[in-house]
């Protein structure tokens, strides 16, 4: 009955972010990619869905700055390159699990 | 707040909504307007007051509130510093859009401004603790209603229609919505279902049955009420005296009676269930 849902963030090291999630996975992301998957209008186009975002303009050692909940289907992030407009549906960010058994799948 | 950038204002982006004093927050929409939403908000609301739960009712349809004058409150909101403490009325508090427009006056604002005007709006008014804040949500799938499936803490949402299909349709899209965003719908509450005769209080049924019914089997959720269009509702909405409390006894006061002990129990099954994360990178 219960939609995903992250209940936990943990920070894992300088580049890490850890999320326990409602139904007891342990996903993993580097924080870089996850500024990378970022799917916002400034970062994707609206209609075509092409990646605006170029790779390059992104600091290799962008980090958050801060991360909430959005409601309760998504997280938002402050990054330190001052992008803040994405929203990461927990759908969106579960499929992008970096854990060893999710990459594998 | 100070991290580095000259542009950065603290904990920007969207403003959270944040409602610690309150257990239960429950959306009250519809996907089309004039299915009589703002009654069955009105009604439910005290009917859960008569409980014994306490209870408050933010009228969100920023563009035409009608709450006040169906409630029957005239008095303005008192401002008491930076926050503003909504009037009660049958143990019911109320904060609307309309206490801070003339009646007369038209709000015309674009979407972004709605959006702004909506969190300050339910960030600074002095609810107090409460068991339940019903939101009459504005008819449709817009900025208010994204705003608020966003960002505020909801425990769930109920969702009004009447039975014709053209209701149903809109309806489905609402609960769409609120799919998409991952809040629990507690139920349907079919309105306008049937017309109770002034003079043999029999019920004719002037739509289509059985909608409500239907969209709830469809989207398998709970069909929580099926109330018929009495006269009597209709007049005391407009002398603002609700039927559960100006005509008690009568056949649709006692549905919404049940109706509030079923909100009740659906509620209970999810909250606590929403617990927001934050997590500051060091």
């Amino acid at each position: 009955m219960s939609a995903l849902a992250a209940v936990e963030l943990r920070q894992m090291g300088p580049s890490n972010l850890g999320i326990i999630w409602n139904d007891k996975h342990n996903s993993i992301y580097s924080v870089r990619n996850l500024r990378l998957e970022c799917k916002c209008a400034n970062c994707v186009d609206e209609w075509t869905r092409a990646k605006i975002l170029k790779p390059e303009s992104v600091p290799a050692d962008v980090k958050p700055v801060l991360i909430e909940s959005v409601g309760r289907y998504a997280l938002q992030i402050q990054w330190s390159d001052g992008h803040n407009t994405g929203i990461y549906p927990f759908d969106a960010l579960r499929a992008l699990c970096e854990c060893p058994t999710c990459k594998k799948a | 707040m100070s991290h580095g950038h000259s542009h950065a204002k603290g904990p920007t982006g969207p403003q959270k909504i944040s409602l610690p004093r309150i257990r239960n927050v429950i959306a009250v929409a519809s996907g089309k307007g004039g299915v009589g939403k703002s009654t069955v908000t009105i009604n439910l609301g005290m009917s859960l007051a008569k409980t014994g739960a306490k209870v408050g009712i933010l009228d969100a349809d920023i563009y035409g509130p009608s709450l006040p004058m169906m409630m029957g409150i005239n008095q303005r909101p008192e401002a008491k510093g930076e926050r503003v403490v909504p009037p009660q009325k049958d143990g019911v508090k109320l904060m609307s859009m309309g206490f801070l427009v003339e009646e007369k006056q038209a709000v015309v604002w674009r979407g972004p401004m709605v959006h702004g005007a909506l969190t300050q709006f339910l960030n600074q008014v002095e609810w107090g603790d409460l068991d339940y804040l019903l939101i009459d949500m504005p008819p449709g799938t817009g900025d208010a209603q994204l705003t608020i499936s966003q960002n505020a803490p909801l425990t769930g949402a109920i969702i009004v229609t009447t039975p014709q299909e053209i209701s149903l349709l809109d309806a489905r899209r609402g609960l769409m919505m609120f799919q998409n965003v991952k809040v629990p719908v507690l139920g349907v509450v079919e309105n306008m279902a049937g017309f109770v005769c002034s003079h043999c209080n029999g019920v004719t049924k002037i739509f289509r049955q059985g909608g409500g019914s239907r969209i709830a089997s469809e989207m398998n959720i709970p069909l929580l009420a099926s109330i018929p269009l009495d006269p009597a509702v209709a007049e005391g909405g407009d002398k603002g005296l609700p039927i559960v409390i100006g005509n008690k006894d009568s056949e649709v006061s006692k549905i919404y009676t049940q109706l509030a002990k079923d909100v009740i129990a659906q509620a209970a099954i999810y909250e606590g269930g929403f617990r927001p994360l934050r997590l500051e990178w060091k």
